[in-house]
């Protein structure tokens, strides 16, 4: 299998026991090529031709090495560091030894590049190990994953946002929100549910009974909490009849496509990214664009769609297909995408700084592109919608359903 | 103030670090196995960017007397580590590629950019380094200070044959400038390394920063062919009188690159029809200015390889010159290193991991002797069988050097594989040392003592420049010493 951290052709063998295979291999290992964070291509040329573009990242990999600048936060060492506490029942998990495990984005740049021994595979595998021994997770971790456990979402909030009313709670198409369209994006879901509706989709939503899909403590070591998120959502979608899950958050969508499949083995639904649905939808002419926008956009390729699952064309092809819209790419982009600084949500809540330094530079990039970035995942559109305009970066920052909804003529408001 | 401060007060606070998570990221070591890096981990880690805040630090290491030992990209300053504990200096944040000139064909680089970083701007500039294809992460020093990750092809033999001259930080904390640096700011620029004097920059190479720390490099750099051919030959196991006779003429006449490879390594890296009856290939590359050129080339090739008796073997060596790379290979425990079983399950389908024995380095005309030794020692203890026979992989360098690595396959969780690969290697390392003993080993003390007391006379006075220049030995301690865990 080549490429991130996706996972979707393998058989169920458990999340955890499929991280922990890659753990044990770095165990055996003490690889230091350097590939996943060195300045410079991970192949020069073959005498002949320069590699092509399946080889050949960007010169600048690892978000965390970019900041930090020390080799520890290189998804290699983290590997090597990894393997060392897995030898060690009585390694110190001091504070430090921490920060360089959780300061890792989880954009699965190191995992790209090298897909067999997948760095970033081992360094989540070790965090399993950490909670297990019972070590504090850094701020405000412990907090946001009892939020999850009890509330069923990130923010520790009891309320929805005011959102979409007169939604169907059952049906065969059902639109799993997420956290951040649910309580502080919820233009997204508005966006969502109207396009589908427009486009002839009897789109049914759980409202109040969507649970968090539990990608935070999925990611920060608490699997059982992720485990039981899993077993929450899947009941909750077959009580409610679904046979196809949408969703437009990339963090969502990796987390159901991926993980349950990985802890529930066959799902009995589909997962789809509203941007594969949006393309198929325009294909059978059901998404019709009535304004043109007159816009030069570029595409920021969110890690957990793009380098994870692999949906690099169809938000592209979409983009394409609005009237007026001029798709420009930015550099780097597609599979090779830099991260948007959100961190799995994790870097973000524990290592604002770092994440603020990571953010700016993708809106730089983007911003060298294009006065209007489009992304398709309602956390990254969140993350870099307020980080530009904290910093007073004049870029347009929007989520994939915001431009189709405004382009078929959708009113949100 | 102490050493910290001292530091900080030269490089910025957010530079420098002597928390554990961030050394134990500097103890690691892609050739040495993991149970290595608890002697190597620093006890501070530097970040330099600048020639001058290098030349700081080395004086302030001398203020307090802690030792320095120099890193580029990958591994060491090279490839070690801090053999001493101490300061160890990252120079990767030094990565700028200073000058390329395409006519001069000189390109002036700091320490830590990317070997292919370099090779690939060289070549988008219509030049090139005759670079083999050895990790991602090797800098310009550590491939010119170290000899491991330095071996080109076979024409222009090591990398440090095309450095013309190095920007050197002295153990006394001086910026000196040696060869085609000492007179690169004048109108000449750096264009050749044997000025007035003795030729001091080979006092650097493979010096692993114990003499001076490297920042940075002039390279000879070569114009890019714009032909290329690619052959490959067979011969029987009996036929070794004859592959050996082949690569002594080979590496006379003007091939870019030759490699030797036992039909082994085909089992493993096939799918290849390797023809019934054939045991050894050598495929040849061959580089031109135009086609007329490039034909006589050819014609020299063939001339030689089939009038040794070689037989003509198609394909072959256009996927081992084309081929991208498919994974990055890594280390064990107690051998190195290793393919994890990842990656071997899915080109072997079963667990079984591949090691490197020494690499060795030995005269082309002792090609055949040393290969039949291998082949009777692996037999001996029974590594030829768990799971895949060993592979032969070697490439001769101009000057009649053949270079060699011998892949063993076992499986690494049952330790009277690894006793037994461990044994041949003692009797590989016993015959050999008794002969001459010269290693591709990436750092100097991780050899066998023989490679010192072989050459012994060239070792004192190793020993006593080093006692000269850096007399309280803070420049990359445990270098060049003999005896022990170092």
């Amino acid at each position: 299998m080549k490429g991130g951290e996706s996972d979707a052709g393998k058989p169920s063998g458990g999340k955890r026991k499929f991280y922990r295979d890659f753990l044990d291999t770095w165990t055996i290992c003490s690889t230091q090529c350097g590939a996943c964070f060195a300045h410079g291509p991970i192949v020069p040329h073959n005498f002949v031709e320069l590699p092509p573009p399946e080889w050949a990242p960007p010169l600048d990999k690892c978000p965390s090495y970019e900041y930090f600048k020390f080799r520890a936060y290189t998804a290699v060492a983290r590997g090597d560091m990894a393997a060392d506490i897995n030898d060690d029942p009585d390694y110190s998990l001091s504070d430090d030894v921490m920060k360089v495990l959780y300061t890792c984005t989880g954009c699965g740049m190191c995992s790209e590049i090298c897909y067999k021994l997948r760095p970033l595979t081992a360094n989540l595998a070790i965090r399993d190990e950490l909670v297990e021994r019972g070590a504090r997770l850094p701020d405000p971790l412990p907090r946001i994953d009892a939020h999850v456990d009890e509330l069923g979402n990130i923010f520790g909030a009891r309320k929805l946002a005011r959102s979409v009313e007169g939604l169907p709670t059952a049906g065969a198409d059902l639109y799993f929100a997420g956290c951040v369209a649910r309580f502080q994006r919820p233009e997204s879901l508005k966006a969502t549910t109207a396009i589908l509706q427009k486009a002839g989709i009897e789109v049914a939503y759980l409202a109040e009974d969507e649970t968090c899909c539990g990608l935070i403590p999925g990611h920060d070591g608490n699997t059982a909490i992720l485990e039981k998120k899993a077993a929450q959502n899947i009941d909750a979608f077959a009580k409610a009849g679904a046979k196809r899950v949408i969703t437009s958050c990339a963090h969502c969508y990796k987390t159901l496509k991926v993980d349950y499949r990985l802890i529930a083995g066959e799902l009995p639904f589909e997962v789809v990214h509203v941007a594969e649905l949006f393309s198929q939808l325009i294909d059978e002419k059901k998404i019709a664009f009535t304004r043109p926008l007159d816009e030069k956009v570029t595409y920021h390729d969110p890690c957990f769609l793009g380098r994870y699952c692999h949906v690099l064309e169809e938000p592209r092809k979409v983009l394409k297909s609005i009237p007026g819209v001029e798709l420009v790419e930015m550099e780097p982009s597609g599979k090779w995408s830099h991260c948007c600084g959100s961190g799995m949500k994790i870097t973000s809540a524990c290592y604002p700084e770092f994440t603020e330094a990571v953010t700016k530079k993708r809106l730089e990039q983007g911003k060298q592109a294009a006065d209007t970035v489009v992304t398709a995942c309602t956390t990254c559109y969140q993350h870099m919608n307020r980080a530009a305009t904290e910093a007073q970066i004049d870029l347009k920052v929007f989520d994939l359903p915001l431009v189709v909804a405004t382009a078929m003529g959708i009113e949100l408001e | 103030m102490d050493i910290l401060r001292a530091l900080e007060a030269i490089v910025g606070p957010s530079r420098v670090s002597s928390e554990k998570a961030v050394c134990e990221g500097y103890k690691y070591n892609p050739w040495l196995g993991r149970e290595w890096s608890e002697h190597l981990r620093p006890d501070i880690v530097v970040l330099a960017e600048t020639t001058e805040q290098v030349s700081e630090v080395v004086k302030a290491a001398n203020t307090y007397k802690v030792p320095i030992t120099p890193k580029g990209l990958l591994g060491g300053g090279g490839l070690a580590g801090a053999f001493r504990g101490g300061i160890l200096l990252d120079l990767s944040p030094m990565d700028r590629i200073i000058s390329i000139d395409p006519e001069t064909l000189k390109a002036v680089v700091e320490p830590g950019c990317s070997f292919y970083r370099l090779a690939q701007e060289l070549w988008n500039r219509g030049l090139h380094l005759p670079t083999p294809f050895y990790g991602p992460a090797a800098s310009v020093a550590s491939s010119a200070i170290l000899p491991a990750t330095g071996y080109g092809k076979t024409r222009y033999g090591p990398l440090i044959d095309l450095v013309e001259g190095f920007e050197v930080v002295l153990p006394s904390g001086e910026i000196t400038r040696v060869g085609a640096m000492a007179y690169a700011h004048t109108d000449f620029g750096p264009f050749y390394r044997y000025v007035t004097g003795p030729d001091l920059v080979g006092l650097f190479a493979k010096s692993n920063g114990a003499l001076g720390i490297v920042t940075k490099v002039a390279y000879q750099c070569l114009k890019r062919p714009k032909h290329f051919a690619f052959h490959a030959y067979h011969w029987p196991r009996e036929g070794i009188d004859a592959v050996q006779k082949t690569i002594v003429e080979a590496t006379n006449i003007e091939s870019f690159d030759i490699h030797l490879n036992d039909k082994y390594r085909w089992i493993i890296e096939g799918p290849f029809d390797f023809p019934e009856g054939s045991h050894f290939d050598i495929t040849v590359m061959a580089t031109a200015e135009n086609e007329r050129e490039l034909r006589g080339k050819e014609e020299v090739i063939s001339d030689i390889f089939e009038g040794n008796g070689g037989k003509y073997l198609p394909g072959l060596a256009g996927h081992w010159y084309h081929s991208w790379p498919g994974a990055f290979f890594a280390g064990h425990p107690r051998i190195r290193p290793t393919v994890p079983p990842n990656i071997m399950s899915e080109t072997l389908g079963r667990r079984g991991y591949m090691f490197i024995m020494d690499k060795l380095m030995f005269p082309a005309t002792w090609t055949k002797e040393v290969y039949n030794l291998h082949l009777e020692l692996v037999h001996k203890y029974g590594l030829d069988q768990m799971p895949f026979h060993p592979v032969w992989d070697s490439y001769p360098m101009k000057r009649q050097i053949m270079c060699e690595q011998y892949w063993v396959f076992l499986d690494d969780s049952k330790p009277e594989q690894v006793d037994a690969y461990l044994g041949c290697r003692e009797e590989v390392r016993g015959w050999y040392g008794q002969r001459g003993g010269l290693f591709q080993e990436p750092v100097p003390p991780l050899c066998p003592d023989y490679a010192w007391t072989n050459q012994k006379s060239e070792f004192d006075l190793l020993r006593t420049i080093k006692q000269a220049l850096d007399p309280d030995d803070i420049l990359s301690p445990g270098t060049f010493e003999i005896g022990g865990k170092r």
